[in-house]
């Protein structure tokens, strides 16, 4: 199923967050959304989600416009990682993963659900801990596990590299690419295109409210988006990412 | 100290044995007649087994004052539990709970209100109708106030709730203090301000009770629901909670279990605070343990502050109010150096 977005305007106050926005997320592909800061990356993944409402244009999940679907059921279709996972209370691992079962009547599945998303994302071994026991990356993938609960087949994530060392952010690189693979659709707004455009399908610049670009890495990297976006100069074998990492040890 | 499903049954079931434990022994443990054998006798005795006492005034004190102000503990106990790890919930803050956000004080009020202007006279029911109104109107309040977009912070929510605390208090004493001699008022401002069981006859532990299992069966499908909302707006939104609508139904349900007690014991501190923290301790955070946790917590932890105020002397005249802060305010001091901390960490 596609999660589809067309025209998206959302005014703050004055102030034009999001100008005739357009962009659509399918099942099997990796999308990247950058821009600089306070270009409305927060503000477009929270109206696919249906936390907020557009001013004008709409959001269509499949056929049915997105705030005509009954909350468990949207749930069960678009899930989400958070920027920021905090919770003010101590729960273990598990329990915060559990909660990726709530858009689902409970069931005996439930079990072997939840343990398959922390599998996904080596958490095995933190399961029982305390949350506010864990790194900030553990915590991270705790997010991606509870949203893999959901089972839902479009993943929209905020931000999951920030605050992760290389090594981390490039095991969770390799996860989003490998949910990509299996046939899931993943919309990640970051601004660590140097990590993850490797990995990514297709990159959606957001410059000034309006989606500047959009189509695959060596396309939208260009040199002269770099230069209209981000305001810098890039340099580097293919025009973008200068240096491309890998990680030595096998893993997840 | 987290533990497995069974083993928060195994502790849950052992508060229920310590709360009857406690209940029998608030019953018959006081420093006035009947003592405790002569208790147990007319326990019995109410419940259709065994004869009579001897002096048919320790029947009547057991039926009629002892056991329904042992219910209005356990209810009214329970009920601030349930209150307090709900708000905590509902305001993703662990700081949060009626007698702080000014719930309690709002319902205090609004009692006082009804006693004041006679509608108490007219129908039963005029308490707590008004508590009920002056807890929705105070929570509402505070909601409004507090919150920076969705977000409660515990500047936000503590300020809001001082303010209104002392608002709310100075109404309570004004309303209070205008319709009756000095004598009365001050007792009555007294009973309203630092709670107290002493007005607790059957009619007040039917409606006490009746408003506990009404608002807990409405949790009862929520459980889940409470975790998810801890977890932020958008997350709760995302895995299908409907947030707006779950926060205001819950922030409804814990302003009713608080005015269904405060209606009739006047704003008891802290128990509504300090509960939930003990209970998640116990059996951590997760709801469905939570909450039945902190009931009994509750229940305990007021009867047993109502036991030591029904066995000091009797011209200290404490009131159990004093009892809950005496205890509870160390550890809100804790807990707000504590949070502090984290928060500077973070």
């Amino acid at each position: 199923m596609k999660l589809a977005a067309t025209g998206l305007a959302v005014q703050l106050g004055e102030r034009r967050l999001l100008i005739d926005v357009s962009l659509a997320i399918a099942p099997g592909e990796l999308v990247l959304v950058a821009g600089r800061n306070g270009s409305g990356k927060s503000t477009l993944l929270r109206m696919l989600l249906g936390a907020q409402r557009a001013d004008q244009g709409q959001v269509l999940l499949g056929a049915r416009a997105l705030c005509d679907w009954p909350a468990r059921e949207r749930a069960r279709q678009v899930a989400f990682v958070p920027q920021q996972p905090d919770c003010p209370f101590d729960f273990r691992a598990r329990e915060l993963v559990a909660m990726g079962r709530h858009p689902h009547d409970p069931g005996e599945r439930d079990a072997v659900v939840i343990h398959a998303a922390m599998r996904a994302v080596d958490a095995d071994a933190f399961a029982d801990r305390p949350v506010t026991s864990l790194s900030g990356g553990e915590l991270r993938r705790v997010a991606v596990a509870r949203a893999l609960a959901t089972e839902a087949p479009l993943l929209l994530l905020d931000e999951p590299t920030s605050n992760l060392d290389l090594e981390h952010a490039l095991v969770l690189a390799g996860l989003m690419q490998r949910l990509a693979r299996e046939g899931r659709g993943l919309l990640v707004a970051t601004h660590d295109l140097n990590l993850l455009a490797p990995f990514a399908d297709r990159i959606v610049l957001l410059h000034d409210g309006r989606v500047h670009a959009d189509g695959a890495p060596v396309e939208v990297l260009s040199a002269a988006n770099f230069a209209t976006v981000f305001r810098v100069t890039a340099s580097g074998s293919a025009g973008y990412f200068p240096r491309t990492f890998t990680r030595r040890e096998q893993g997840i | 100290m987290y533990m497995s499903r069974s083993r928060a049954t195994r502790v849950m079931l052992l508060l229920a044995v310590a709360l009857i434990a406690f209940f029998v022994l608030h019953l018959g443990v006081q420093r006035e007649a009947p003592n405790f054998a002569d208790s147990l006798r007319s326990l019995l005795h109410a419940f259709g087994l065994g004869a009579a006492n001897a002096d048919a005034l320790h029947d009547f004190v057991v039926a009629q004052i002892r056991l329904p102000r042992a219910l209005m503990a356990v209810f009214g106990g329970a009920s601030l539990g349930l209150a307090g790890a709900v708000m905590q919930a509902a305001f993703r803050n662990p700081l949060a709970a009626p007698d702080i956000v000014g719930t309690s004080a709002g319902a205090a009020l609004g009692g006082a209100v009804a006693i004041v202007a006679g509608a108490a006279s007219q129908s039963l029911l005029a308490v707590p109708i008004c508590s009920l109104a002056g807890a929705l109107l105070a929570t509402w309040l505070v909601f409004l106030l507090a919150g920076t977009g969705n977000r409660f912070s515990t500047t936000g929510i503590l300020l809001a709730g001082v303010a209104f605390n002392l608002l709310l208090g100075a109404l309570t004493t004004f309303v209070v203090t205008t319709q009756f001699g000095n004598y009365a008022a001050s007792s009555d401002v007294l009973f309203w301000l630092m709670g107290g069981l002493s007005r607790s006859a059957w009619p007040q532990v039917a409606i006490t009770v009746v408003g506990f299992l009404l608002f807990s069966a409405a949790l009862l499908p929520r459980l889940q629901q409470l975790d998810v909302l801890t977890l932020g707006d958008d997350s709760a939104h995302s895995l299908g909670v409907e947030v707006v609508r779950a926060r205001t139904m819950l922030l409804w349900v814990a302003a009713g279990l608080t005015a269904a007690t405060v209606a009739n014991t006047g704003g008891i501190a802290f128990v509504g605070l300090i509960v939930p923290h003990l209970a998640r301790l116990i059996v951590g955070p997760v709801h469905r343990s939570l909450l039945p946790t902190a009931a009994l917590l509750g229940a305990l932890v007021l009867l047993l502050s109502d036991l030591l105020c029904r066995n000091v002397p009797a011209h200290w005249n404490l009131p159990l109010g004093v009892v809950t802060s005496v205890l509870g305010a160390p550890y809100f001091i804790v807990l707000l150096r504590r949070h502090r901390r984290g928060e500077e960490l973070q």
